[in-house]
């Protein structure tokens, strides 16, 4: 198997800024309500009392998701006409030719990557800048984050440099779709499964 | 609300054919074994109502031609059967309308033996069952979905395959025998045109379908509660896919699915015992509880595709 691409978000870093959406938005030139790369706000918290004294107990942390090239594409393995298919490096792409525009794979992705374009008729969705990197630049996500939160390249160097986390709210269990992401978690950043939070900007996302 | 009505007539539509169709032949069989009747005698019962089914179905997969973002790449969703439930589901439904549409074609014209197209009309209703089978798994296999990936959907699909299928062929065996009477009484014909045999047949066909309405009903309302309480105890997505199932539309559906499958399967079943003398009352209880079943199964429809909330981000 040739290389498998992949990408790493530092969440340590990222302020929620969302240069990398807008950045993926202008590069692809994607219309209003197509938005390859999105950045959560994930929070929650309460107050704590002590006496008299009540004080915030709080937490927000940012997760900014493309599609991940999953080691298992459920978006391609539900594509009733194989538009939806994995290239050999692992990015997941979508054939314009053979699409037929049902939205079915984004029923099933949890990470919400395939996203229909009214005006194609058809699904779109992350690439990895596959242009971008025969030029041999970065994907305007990578190279358009201000504080560097984000990288991509062969996952296993990229699990070699940075470990292999990549259950952290508000993404779904990995086992679903193993995805090709690894993620250095914030300190107030939570376990899928275990979270206490919610995503703050539901329209955004 | 209808923000799917393309796939909401689909699938009603293609679940009500295959569920008529397998109505007809319970039918036929109870007809021909219980009743001692020959395979031409119930022909002349169930065939206008086949021939509505062939209308149904074919209504169902035009308006799923309008979910498509490009419906000239359609043939392509045949492309990947071995992986994907939809491209099965089509597979399913165009093998469940070329079968079904040579049945009608050799009940039509009386091309072979009865026993051969009774084999045909079998395998027919076996590849309907696995359009609904494949048709339930689209949405019972995305993890993604809570609502939809749970036993649940299995269920429903199937309990609105048979609902619709069994009601909808109580009315359009009344539709026939009141357009018959009306023919006959427009040529000032003698003879009844509906003989008696039939009207038998229709009688003991109405009970059956009165009695399997009625159960039914009662497994709908086991099963929706019990999907409530699954989403329920779910995570947020779970959660959240619930508050689909409450407020106005829920109720309506709720309400119409009870009165037309239950009140009026009480009363088609009773009206069913008098029918000879005047079938007009049976009429109009069965094509009512059809039309309020109909209102009912496609509002729950509405409401399940309205519940697919997503896991994730």
């Amino acid at each position: 198997m040739a290389t498998q691409l992949g990408f790493y978000f530092d969440q340590t870093r990222c302020n929620g800024c969302k240069a990398c959406q807008v950045a993926c938005k202008d590069k692809h030139d994607l219309p209003v309500g197509v938005t390859w790369r999105r950045v959560a706000e994930h929070g929650g918290g309460s107050w704590q009392s002590d006496g008299d004294t009540f004080s915030p107990s709080v937490f927000a942390t940012y997760m900014s998701t493309a599609c991940n090239h999953c080691e298992r594409p459920v978006c391609a393995e539900v594509c009733p006409t194989t538009a939806m298919h994995q290239r050999d490096d692992g990015v997941v792409a979508v054939d314009d030719d053979l699409c037929v525009g049902c939205r079915y794979c984004e029923w099933a992705c949890p990470y919400s990557a395939p996203q229909y374009n009214a005006e194609l008729g058809s699904m779109t969705k992350c690439d990895l800048c596959t242009d971008y990197r025969e030029e041999g630049l970065e994907p305007a996500c990578v190279a358009g984050c201000p504080s560097r939160a984000l990288d991509w390249g062969p996952i296993d160097e990229l699990r070699e440099r940075y470990g292999d986390v990549d259950a952290i709210e508000p993404l779904p269990d990995p086992a679903i779709t193993e995805p090709r992401l690894v993620i250095t978690p914030h300190r107030d950043a939570q376990m899928t499964g275990s979270g206490t939070g919610t995503i703050k900007n539901p329209l955004e996302v | 609300m209808f923000t799917d009505l393309s796939m909401v007539v689909f699938t009603v539509f293609a679940q009500m054919s295959v569920g008529a169709f397998i109505v007809l032949g319970a039918v036929q069989v109870y007809a021909r074994v219980q009743g001692g009747r020959s395979a031409e005698d119930v022909d002349r019962v169930t065939d206008p109502a086949l021939y509505a089914v062939g209308v149904t179905l074919a209504l169902g997969l035009i308006a799923s031609i309008f979910h498509l973002g490009t419906p000239m790449n359609a043939i392509n969703v045949l492309r990947h059967v071995d992986s994907s439930w939809l491209s099965r589901e089509i597979a399913f439904g165009l093998a469940f309308a070329g079968l079904g549409f040579v049945f009608a074609a050799t009940q039509y014209f009386k091309w072979g033996s009865a026993a051969l197209r009774q084999a045909l009309a079998a395998l027919t209703a076996l590849v309907g069952v696995g359009l609904v089978v494949s048709m339930s798994m689209i949405y019972a296999s995305l993890d993604a979905v809570p609502a939809w990936s749970t036993w649940v959907t299995p269920a429903q699909f199937a309990i609105t395959t048979l609902l619709l299928g069994s009601l909808a062929v109580g009315a359009a065996f009344m539709g026939t025998v009141m357009w018959r009477r009306r023919q006959a009484a427009d040529e000032e014909a003698e003879e009844p045109t509906t003989d008696a045999g039939d009207l038998e047949t229709i009688s003991t066909s109405l009970k059956g379908i009165a009695v399997a309405s009625i159960v039914l009903l009662g497994a709908a309302f086991v099963v929706i509660p019990l999907h409530l309480n699954e989403l329920s105890q779910g995570g947020a997505a779970a959660v959240a896919s619930a508050e689909v199932f409450s407020g106005a539309m829920f109720a309506l559906r709720l309400a119409l699915v009870f009165l037309g499958a239950g009140l009026l399967g009480f009363f088609v079943y009773r009206f069913a015992a008098r029918m000879e003398s005047n079938p007009q009352p049976l009429a109009v209880v069965a094509t009512v509880a059809f039309g309020l079943v109909f209102v009912g199964e496609f509002i729950g429809r509405s409401l399940f595709y309205e519940s697919m909330t997503r896991i994730g981000m």
